[in-house]
């Protein structure tokens, strides 16, 4: 290996579609390799899943007058509120932070910008790498709701066509949703024990908290579990402490926002941090 | 062929490696790097010589935009740096601190995680960056299990996924045993003087810079003391010293000691070891032969009269502590 004089062509110049992918593909790899993230995420995605069903399909073998059948709509709507609101965010935080905090905590983060690479495209490669990680797993789960939907159904109507599609997208929404907030939240502060704990004391406490608080009144439509709700395809009663009513627009510029925001900061931590 | 006729080291409109100027780093009111000047040559194994704490990390960050300088400029390879950040960096390549990687990954894997963010073409280097380095019987296993010598090989590897012109390795030889530390040192000199790479090192190690290295800057406290070729370095002492052989050396301790040209004289396994007085614009070869004609005169017969070779570690010493001098009377002032 000889070196040879510089040329432009060779300089990092700025980004192009195969650069774009192969970044994506280099923090896919890395999520895919770190395996204790990857093995919990699943565990979270899909163990609960399982125990919902196998539990329901026992009750109702031992006592059909007392309980349904396990599948139907109504085990549906039992799988589509644990995977997308439930366990299944609580695995796109594992991801998510992962994606954005792992570079940092790794120490090698300042080898990725010693290579000139602009920052920001360092952080936007994370995003969807995320995505396609959290997704997959999310896939996984929604086969297993698919699966006992169907297969336990008994007497209870399935799930139409209609109603599976949009199941699906509500799923890769909301897990999606979080995943990229803890993507930004995690390069905001280059900690993932950090975006791991908020992250999951904001879901799983303050949310619901914050939602049951009627003296908030409409100040409540800002909280983006909320807002996510609004897009389910399927009705939660009490689904995450209370439920607020609000309009399709509301609940689109509230996830905006928060999207919005929390990349805008994640991505300015990355361009201003000291390596 | 010599490092500096190299054709790399003459290719037009290329200018000097790393240029900086009043390059300024504050913590606060406090300098990590005040006001230096660095012009490292191509072609060169450049050595950035400072005790701990001196700025020499804080100054490879500068100039690798892992952190802002506070004012000053500088360029490498010839390109403003930050305003051409990204085309110099493009053909450097760095070790920051100790090498880090991906623990879970392999050595090839996180060679790919670099070649990705450096571009499409660098992705053929990998395996023959691991070949060079002497990784690619273990290159898929995982980091994790590497030796920290196996890991600073696998550093080299990953600048080398640059095609560097320029390496800047920050203390490459911290914690390698002797074997890996001269693994490492013809590594590096193969690097400059086969394939004509300008490689910068910051040590604390005077004894491996003056190994591996050409030319030299001492930093202290953020300040650059003096920088050169370790040659004219060395020889720039401002002390001079003669070994002189003699027969009867305790008579010759006792001439000396009144003769105004030795300001020093202590025995030692050659004879004597004789320090020359600073006297006005006296050559070291002017105090040898007042020396040595002092001795004759009182009848001894002198057999060796050699000029010690200053050692770049005596030069260090010697700048950094008259720093050290200079600071404690200011203070006193």
């Amino acid at each position: 290996m000889n070196a040879t004089a510089i040329t432009p062509s060779e300089a990092n110049s700025g980004m192009n579609v195969t650069v774009a992918a192969q970044m994506t593909g280099a923090d896919i790899l890395k999520l895919r390799k770190k395996r204790g993230i990857l093995i919990w995420s699943l565990v979270l995605a899909i163990v609960p899943l399982l125990i919902l069903y196998i539990a329901k399909a026992i009750l109702h073998s031992s006592n059909p007058a007392e309980h349904g059948p396990a599948g139907g709509v109504p085990g549906f709507t039992d799988g589509v509120r644990l995977l997308a609101l439930f366990f299944g965010t609580l695995a796109a935080v594992l991801v998510g932070a992962e994606a954005g905090a792992g570079d940092i905590s790794a120490g090698v983060f300042r080898d990725l910008v010693v290579t000139g690479r602009d920052r920001a495209a360092l952080f936007a490669s994370r995003v969807p790498a995320a995505l396609v990680v959290m997704w997959s797993i999310a896939i996984v789960g929604y086969a297993i709701i698919l699966l006992a939907s169907f297969l336990f159904a008994g007497s209870l109507p399935t799930p139409s066509l209609a109603l599976v599609l949009n199941g699906l997208g509500f799923v890769l929404l909301a897990d999606g949703i979080v995943c990229v907030l803890a993507v930004a939240f995690g390069s905001l502060t280059g900690s993932k024990p950090a975006t791991i704990i908020a992250m999951i004391a904001w879901q799983i406490v303050a949310s619901p908290i914050l939602a049951s608080i009627g003296t908030l009144g409409s100040a409540r439509e800002w909280l983006f579990s909320q807002a996510i709700i609004h897009f389910s395809p399927v009705h939660f009663d009490g689904a995450r402490g209370e439920t607020i009513a609000m309009g399709l627009g509301m609940a689109l510029v509230v996830l905006i926002v928060w999207l919005a925001v929390f990349l805008a900061l994640g991505a300015w931590r990355t361009r201003t941090m000291d390596a | 062929m010599p490092a500096n006729d190299h054709p790399l080291s003459s290719a037009p409109g290329a200018g000097p490696a790393i240029q900086t100027s009043g390059l300024t780093k504050r913590f606060g009111s406090r300098a990590a790097i005040d006001n230096v000047d660095l012009h490292v040559p191509r072609g060169s194994a450049f050595g950035f010589l400072g005790p701990n704490g001196a700025g020499k990390t804080t100054m490879i960050r500068m100039l690798l935009g892992l952190t802002h300088a506070s004012a000053g400029t500088m360029s490498l390879l010839g390109r403003p740096v930050p305003a051409e950040r990204a085309q110099a960096l493009s053909r450097v390549g760095a070790i920051v601190e100790e090498p880090r990687f991906h623990p879970q990954l392999s050595g090839r894997e996180n060679l790919r995680i670099v070649a990705a963010a450096r571009g499409p073409a660098t992705r053929d280097r990998i395996t023959p960056a691991l070949r060079r380095v002497g990784l690619s019987e273990r290159a898929d296993e995982k980091v994790k299990k590497y030796s920290l010598g196996m890991r600073q090989r696998l550093g080299v590897a990953r600048c080398l996924l640059a095609d560097p012109l320029l390496l800047i390795l920050d203390e490459p030889t911290n914690g390698l045993d002797p074997g890996g530390i001269q693994e490492f040192r013809e590594m590096i000199r193969s690097m400059v003087e086969e394939e004509g790479r300008t490689i910068f090192i910051s040590s604390h190690l005077l004894d491996e810079v003056e190994k591996i290295c050409d030319h030299a800057a001492i930093v202290d406290r953020g300040k650059i003391i003096t920088q050169g070729a370790i040659s004219e370095l060395a020889e720039g002492s401002t002390q001079h010293e003669l070994i002189v052989g003699i027969d009867d050396p305790e008579r010759a301790l006792s001439v000396l000691a009144g003769c105004e040209w030795a300001r020093q004289s202590q025995r030692s396994d050659e004879g004597l070891r004789v320090v020359l007085a600073d006297i006005g614009d006296m050559s070291a070869a002017a105090g040898a032969a007042a020396i040595n004609t002092a001795l004759v005169d009182a009848g001894l017969a002198v057999s060796r009269l050699e000029p010690v070779r200053q050692s770049l570690e005596k030069r260090f010493l010697e700048v950094t502590s008259r720093l050290s001098d200079s600071t404690v009377e200011e203070v006193k002032a």
